[in-house]
């Protein structure tokens, strides 16, 4: 990535978190998917939310970008806390807010190029000349200028997540959500996101959360992680404190145990019985 | 009993969905005056919803009047009033069969169509990702087509009475030896041009603003998965349809009745 | 994305010959341009009956479309029909003795009212009224007569009207 003359964002006064949970609570129909969650995001640093599938990373995210609302407990982003925005409020947060969703959802009709101007479009009265130097920029930034002329049906799984990339932070936002970056792409491209959301993180002082649960990868990257699962934190810390805990839960999701805290078998009656009733 | 308790489950299920649906028409419209604003993106709808759904209307337009001015033909000359073939026809087309086969046209091809989009831009992730954009949704994706929509039934109605006249002229005239002058002197005497062609566009503007709706809202609600886009698709040209045929029985009812 | 100035192209010629369409249907078969009475003056007609004569049905003279019904109500006193006529400005010289009756036109019975000149050198003007009239034929009352006419004509021998 090239260096580019943005300034870093000015260090803000106050607690370090950006984005703090607070005894939350989120459930879906009967499935109580968060329990009285407490966690924080540090500033201007790479957050791993790991977990096992269903365990909530996801909603996690919708939770801070005000898409769901908490049955209970507080969602600050800095300083506001989320479920209590009207809608404008909540929009205007949310243009400080990028979001790379899990394969790109870039707009299917516009081509790259219209894609990652699209956020400016929206927002901004720009001259078309500052807002092409600005997407040509961006796309510079993930390496794919040549590109942009490509509509997203063209474009490999790795390609429309860093068009996807682009586009995130095209309107300099102070923090970026990634929702599974690594899910699916060849070792190529997980190299490449992973070195984009490094220099993100360290050019521009994005705050980074990255939800993922590919161990590997996100240890590389990330200065603080969170495991998840049944609605709860199982354990934190810096990837090297997750990798020497002792907590089997921990020790399971890092090693990858078949067996272990989260069980092989699915609940199921006694072998011998099940077995026994088809003979009747 | 077990069959008691469904029905209740389903009507009461029916009613909240009806309550949603308004809700959300309620919101598409809240945009209207943004759309006036940002009338490209409903220039590049009418082009995916009115000029792509032309040919079918056209053509269609063109057989419906030719089959009905044989038809008509048979039996008007039966009673020696072949010559009101053309006022007959031209009252068929305005009243009736324009808007509504143009609907239902527009509601299987159109329609549909937009469903579909609307439910894969849903299971993209599309639309959530605008959301996040902070950019609405409804405003950007769903008020353009919406209005769309209703700006193009009228037209396209229009539009098939007005080949379907041609159509049965082209049989009758051209055909049956029908009296020209007769063909067209009685239908200009006996076109009503507030109680026929009027009404035939209130109704064309009504069923393009149902079939839209509709449309619209089974592809924003629609499962996120290629069953539930499917699903949806076919609610859509069936509740359409019948919502079509239901409120033409009501409007005409309306229409004769002030008479 | 579809090239845009294809597509508004596209759209103009739709929107254009959708408009046409019905522009056409407004004129050519429909009958928009007719349906004005230029300068009119306004008369009245006593009919007994007006059979299913409408509000906007036609005023002819000799078969040609010269006027408007404007309103239709009952006279509370005679019991008879009062139909305004709204006729067009250029027919000035219509004799004050002119009659007027219901008749009924082509295939669909839409009935009209057909005036008739008579030979008076005055001439209608706004608010006069017509005084000859006749009543719309009523298909039962032709029937009573027509049945009457047959059941009278034997015993009919020695009573003189």
């Amino acid at each position: 990535m090239e260096s580019e003359r943005v300034p870093a964002p000015a260090p803000s006064p106050g607690s370090d978190s950006l984005v703090e949970l607070r005894g939350v609570s989120f459930s879906y129909n009967t499935r109580t998917i968060l329990d009285n969650l407490t966690l924080s995001i540090p500033r201007g640093k790479v957050t791993a939310i790991m977990g096992g599938s269903g365990c909530g990373k996801t909603s996690l995210l919708n939770l801070i970008g005000g898409r769901l609302r908490p049955s209970q407990g507080e969602v600050l982003v800095d300083g506001q806390n989320v479920p209590s925005l009207n809608i404008r409020e909540l929009y205007q947060l949310r243009k400080r807010m990028g979001m790379l969703f899990q394969h790109g959802a870039l707009l299917t009709d516009l081509s790259v190029y219209e894609n990652v101007a699209f956020p400016i479009r929206e927002h901004a009265r720009l001259p078309e000349a500052v807002l092409r130097n600005l997407v040509l920029m961006k796309l510079q930034a993930v390496g794919l200028r040549g590109a942009r002329d490509l509509m997203p049906w063209e474009l490999s799984g790795g390609m429309a997540r860093r068009v996807a990339l682009a586009r995130a932070i095209v309107l300099e936002p102070m923090m970026i959500m990634y929702d599974e970056p690594f899910t699916g792409l060849d070792p190529i491209s997980m190299g490449v996101i992973a070195k984009l959301i490094r220099e993100l993180n360290q050019v521009l002082g994005i705050t980074s959360i990255v939800v993922s649960h590919d161990v590997a990868e996100a240890s590389m990257i990330s200065d603080y992680a969170y495991l998840l699962g049944d609605g709860r934190i199982l354990g934190q810390g810096t990837p090297t404190e997750l990798q020497q805990s002792t907590s089997p839960h921990v020790r399971q999701f890092m090693d990858g145990l078949p067996d272990g805290p989260v069980p092989y078998t699915y609940p199921a009656r006694n072998y011998l019985d099940d077995l026994l009733e088809s003979r009747t | 009993m077990k069959i008691f308790q469904t029905l209740g489950a389903g009507t009461l299920a029916a009613i909240e969905r009806l309550g949603r649906m308004t809700l959300f028409l309620l919101e598409v419209l809240s945009h209207a005056g943004m759309m006036v604003k940002r009338f490209v993106l409903v220039v590049q709808q009418l082009y995916s919803v009115g000029v792509f759904t032309l040919p079918i209307v056209l053509v269609s337009g063109l057989f419906v009047g030719m089959v009905l001015g044989l038809q008509l033909y048979n039996t008007l000359v039966k009673f020696g009033a072949a010559e009101s073939l053309g006022l007959v026809l031209a009252l068929s087309l305005l009243r009736e069969l324009g808007p509504v086969v143009t609907a239902l046209l527009f509601a299987g091809r159109a329609g549909s169509a937009l469903t579909a989009e609307i439910g894969l831009m849903k299971a993209t992730e599309q639309l959530a990702g605008m959301e996040m954009m902070a950019v609405n949704p409804v405003m950007r994706v769903i008020a353009p087509r919406f209005l769309a929509g209703v700006i193009a039934m009228p037209l396209l109605a229009a539009l098939f009475s007005a080949i379907g006249i041609y159509g049965g002229q082209m049989v009758g005239v051209g055909l049956l030896g029908v009296d020209s002058g007769a063909f067209w002197s009685q239908m200009q005497n006996g076109v009503d041009f507030h109680e026929d062609i009027m009404n035939g566009v209130i109704k064309s503007i009504v069923f393009g603003v149902v079939v839209t709706w509709i449309a619209v809202f089974e592809g924003y609600d629609a499962v996120p998965n290629s069953e539930g886009v499917s699903r949806a698709t076919n609610h859509t040209v069936v509740y359409s349809s019948l919502a079509v045929l239901g409120l033409d029985f009501v409007m005409t009812s309306l229409m004769l009745g002030e008479i | 994305m579809t090239n845009r100035k294809t597509a508004e192209v596209w759209v103009g010629v739709f929107v254009t010959i959708g408009l046409a369409a019905l522009v056409w249907l407004a004129f050519r078969v429909g009958n928009l341009t007719t349906t004005d009475v230029a300068n009119g003056y306004r008369v009245e007609a006593h009919f007994e009956n007006i059979g299913s004569l409408k509000v906007r049905g036609a005023v002819t003279l000799a078969g040609v479309r010269i006027g408007r019904v404007v309103q239709i109500h009952t006279d509370p006193d005679n019991f008879q029909a009062v139909v305004t006529l709204n006729i067009d400005g250029r027919y000035k010289n219509l004799p004050t003795d002119t009659s007027a009756s219901i008749l009924t036109a082509g295939l669909l019975g839409e009935q009209y009212v057909g005036l008739d000149p008579g030979g008076s050198e005055e001439y209608l003007k706004e608010g006069s009224r017509i005084k000859l009239t006749q009543p719309a034929m009523v298909l039962e009352k032709l029937v009573g007569r027509l049945l009457t006419a047959f059941i009278d004509k034997p015993a009919d021998n020695g009573k003189k009207k």
